[in-house]
C-alpha cells in the first residue's frame, strides 16, 4: 500500500544541534501513529518540517505524493496541525477565530462548519466570547477545532493532552477515534505511554533526533512494557511459592511484602494464565490474605530507557 | 518494523488497521486532494483581508480616532496658532500648505504600524502559525495585509483631509493626484511595515523604524516647511529623501503647488512599492524571520 505520509532521510540542524537526524518513516491511510520521546527529542521539529513551520531541512517529505515544500498549497489542504503551544487571537470572538481559519483554506461554508465544530467540542456557549477569556482546556479544544476547519485528511496532534484534565482527555481520545473512523489519518506526539497505548496502531520512539524504534503498539508493549503488583499479606510468605508464575522479577520487601513485576500484555491476550490470575491462585492455595495491593506499570521513561539502553548500555542504568 | 508489504496494492498485514478505516481514509484523501488542487487561494486572501480589517476596526479608537485627533491637534497648534504669523508659502496660506504634510505623516505612520504590529502581534501570540500552515501563497499574504493597512491609512488621511477642508483649508485642487499619492505611499509603507513585522524579534525592533527612520525623514521631508526655504546645501541634500517627493506629490494634488516635479514623485513612490513588494515576497517565500 502506498504511504500517505512518506518521510525520507530528513535531517534538520539548528547550528551545531541536530534536532532531527536522518529520519525515515511512512504513515499509511487510516492509521493512528504515535511519536513518543522526551522533551527535545525532535518530535515537534519533525512535525514542523512536515506542516510548513520549518522550511530548511535535508531529505524529502511527501504527503499523498506531493512534496511538502514544492506543492505546499495542496499539502496544506491535506494536513491539519494542532500545535503544542496554546495560542489565542485576543482581537476576535471564538466563532470568528474558526470562521477566519476556515476561510484561509477556501471554505465558503465557514459558518456551518464552525457551528459543527463548536458543538462537537462543547464550545457553542462560548461562541460569542473573546477567545482570550477561554480557559486552558477550552483553548486546547479551540486549537483542535481550528485544525479541523478544512476537514484535513492527515491530522497532527502535538502533545494534545498536555495539561488537560481527565475528562477532557477522555473526550479528546473519543473524538480522535471518531475522526479516524470518518477517514482521518492521525499522527500524534505524546509523552504518555497510556495515550499512545489507548490510541495508536503503531509507535515510533525518537531520541536525540533519531528514530530508535518503530513498532506496532502491541509488539512494543509485549517486548518492552512491564506491570507490577505490590502486595502486603496478612502473614509471612516464601518467595519460592511464587516462582514459575511468569514474573520477570520478584522483589522481597519484607516477610509479608512482595513486589511482582511481569511483562505487559494487551487486553486481548488476557486469560486465566495471566500473572495476576496465577498469583491469586497461589495466595488462595496458601491461605494468604492480601491486606493491601498497589499496582502500576512501566512509564514511557522506563520503556524509553530500555530502548535507548540497547544502543547505549550506560544510559540504561537505573531502569526497572 | 512489523508492517508486511507483500505486493503492491495489497493491504498490509496489520490486524489493528481495519480495511474500512483504510477505505474511508482513501476516499477522504481523494476528496481533499481534489478540493486542494482546485483552490486558487483567492477566497483565503479575501478572508485574511477581512480579518485584518476586522482587527483594526475592533480597536478603531486606537487605530483611527486617535491618529485623527492627534493630527488635528498638530493642525490646530501649527496651522492656527502659528500659521497666522507666517507668510504664505509657495503662494498659498500656511494652513493649506500644512494639511498635505500632516495627512502624509498620518498615512505613513498608520500604514507602517498597521502591518508591522498586526504581523508581529501574531508572532508574539503564536497565531502566525495558523497562517504559516495555511495554503496561502506569499503574494496572497502580502496583498491581504498591505491592502488592509492601505484602507486604514487612507481612511485616517481622508478624515483629516475632510476635517481640514471643513475648517476652511483649500485642499481640493486635484482629487486624482491626491488619491494616487495617498494610495502609493500607503502601499509602500504598509510593505515596509510588513517586512519589519516579519523580521522583528521584539517590540523595540518595531519601534526602531518609526522613531529613528520614519520620524526624522518625515520631519525633514517638507511636512512643515518648503525645502526652498532651506539654505544650501540642505535644499539639495533634501532631494535624496524620498518622502520629500511623496509629501510634495500629495501637496500638489491638494493645493496645486510642489517643491519638486510630480512625475519623478510618482516614479519614486511606485518604485518604493515595487522594492517593498520584492522584499516582502522574498521574506515570505524564503521564510526568513519566520521559519528556521
Amino acid at each position: 500500500m502506498k504511504p500517505f505520509l512518506d518521510i525520507r532521510n530528513v535531517t534538520k540542524s539548528f547550528g551545531s544541534l541536530t534536532a532531527v537526524d536522518d529520519i525515515s518513516l511512512q504513515v499509511y491511510p487510516g492509521e493512528i501513529f504515535a511519536l513518543l520521546g522526551p522533551n527535545g527529542a525532535g518530535k515537534t521539529t519533525l512535525i514542523g518540517c512536515i506542516s510548513g513551520l520549518i522550511e530548511r531541512f535535508n531529505g524529502s517529505i511527501t504527503v499523498d505524493g506531493f512534496d511538502v515544500r514544492r506543492d505546499y498549497p495542496v499539502v496544506r489542504q491535506l494536513i491539519g496541525l494542532v500545535p503544542q503551544e496554546l495560542n489565542f487571537d485576543g482581537f476576535f470572538k471564538t466563532r470568528h477565530v474558526l470562521e477566519y481559519q476556515g476561510g484561509f483554506f477556501g471554505n465558503r461554508k465557514y459558518r456551518q462548519r464552525s457551528n459543527e465544530l463548536l458543538k462537537a467540542f462543547t464550545l457553542s456557549d462560548k461562541a460569542e466570547a473573546n477567545s482570550r477569556w477561554l480557559s486552558g482546556g477550552m483553548k486546547r479544544r479551540l486549537m483542535i477545532c481550528k485544525a479541523l476547519t478544512h476537514r484535513p485528511a492527515l491530522l497532527f496532534l502535538d502533545e494534545p493532552t498536555a495539561g488537560v484534565d481527565v475528562e477532557l482527555r477522555d473526550e479528546l481520545w473519543a473524538y480522535v477515534r471518531q475522526l479516524r473512523e470518518a477517514g482521518t489519518t492521525i499522527v500524534l506526539t505524546t509523552h504518555y505511554l497510556e495515550e499512545a497505548e489507548e490510541l495508536a496502531d503503531r509507535i515510533g520512539v525518537i531520541n536525540h533526533g533519531k528514530l530508535v524504534l518503530l513498532e506496532r503498539r502491541d509488539d512494543l508493549l509485549n517486548t518492552y512494557g512491564e506491570r507490577w503488583l505490590d502486595v502486603r499479606l496478612d502473614k509471612p510468605a516464601r518467595v519460592e511459592w511464587f516462582e514459575g508464575i511468569g514474573c520477570t522479577r520478584i522483589e522481597v520487601r519484607g516477610d509479608n511484602h512482595f513486589r511482582f513485576s511481569f511483562q505487559d500484555s494487551t487486553l486481548a491476550e488476557l486469560n486465566e494464565n495471566s500473572v495476576p490470575a496465577k498469583l491469586f491462585r497461589i495466595l488462595h492455595e496458601q491461605a494468604l490474605t492480601p491486606l493491601r495491593i498497589d499496582g502500576g506499570r512501566s512509564r514511557l521513561e522506563d520503556i524509553f530507557r530500555k530502548v535507548v539502553g540497547q544502543d547505549n548500555p550506560s544510559e540504561s542504568e537505573g531502569s526497572t | 518494523m512489523s508492517l508486511q508489504m507483500d505486493k503492491p496494492g495489497v493491504e498490509p498485514v496489520y490486524p489493528e488497521l481495519k480495511p474500512e478505516w483504510v477505505e474511508s481514509a482513501r476516499q477522504h484523501i481523494s476528496e481533499v486532494r481534489s478540493r486542494g488542487q482546485a483552490e486558487s487561494g483567492l477566497w483565503g486572501t479575501w478572508t485574511l483581508f477581512k480579518k485584518e480589517m476586522h482587527r483594526f476596526l475592533s480597536i478603531a479608537g486606537q487605530t483611527v480616532v486617535s491618529p485623527v485627533l492627534t493630527t488635528m491637534l498638530w493642525y490646530l497648534v501649527f496651522g492656527y496658532s502659528l500659521g497666522d504669523r507666517l507668510d504664505e508659502i509657495n503662494g498659498i496660506p500656511y494652513t493649506d500648505f500644512l494639511v498635505p504634510g500632516l495627512v502624509m505623516m498620518a498615512i505613513i505612520t498608520n500604514a507602517f504600524l498597521n502591518s508591522a504590529f498586526s504581523f508581529f502581534i501574531g508572532k508574539v501570540h503564536g497565531t502566525v502559525v495558523d497562517l504559516m500552515v495555511s495554503p496561502l501563497r506569499p503574494w496572497q499574504i502580502a496583498m491581504a495585509y498591505t491592502s488592509a493597512s492601505v484602507v486604514r491609512a487612507v481612511a485616517v488621511g481622508s478624515v483629516i483631509w475632510a476635517v481640514a477642508a471643513a475648517m476652511g483649508a483649500g485642499t481640493t485642487f486635484h482629487v486624482g493626484w491626491t488619491l494616487l499619492f495617498m494610495i502609493l505611499t500607503s502601499f509602500a509603507f504598509a510593505l515596509l511595515g510588513l517586512a519589519t513585522g516579519i523580521l522583528a524579534k521584539d517590540f523595540d525592533h518595531i519601534n526602531f523604524i518609526p522613531n529613528f527612520l520614519l520620524l526624522p525623514l518625515t520631519f525633514l521631508g517638507g511636512v512643515f516647511y518648503s525645502i526652498r526655504l532651506l539654505p544650501s546645501p540642505w535644499d539639495s541634500i533634501s532631494l535624496f529623501n524620498p518622502i520629500i517627493y511623496m509629501v510634495n506629490g500629495l501637496r500638489y494634488g491638494m493645493t496645486g503647488v510642489s517643491d519638486v516635479p510630480i512625475l519623478p514623485g510618482v516614479a519614486i513612490s511606485a518604485g518604493s512599492v515595487l522594492a517593498g513588494l520584492i522584499l516582502v515576497l522574498w521574506l515570505l517565500s524564503s521564510g526568513r524571520g519566520l521559519k528556521p
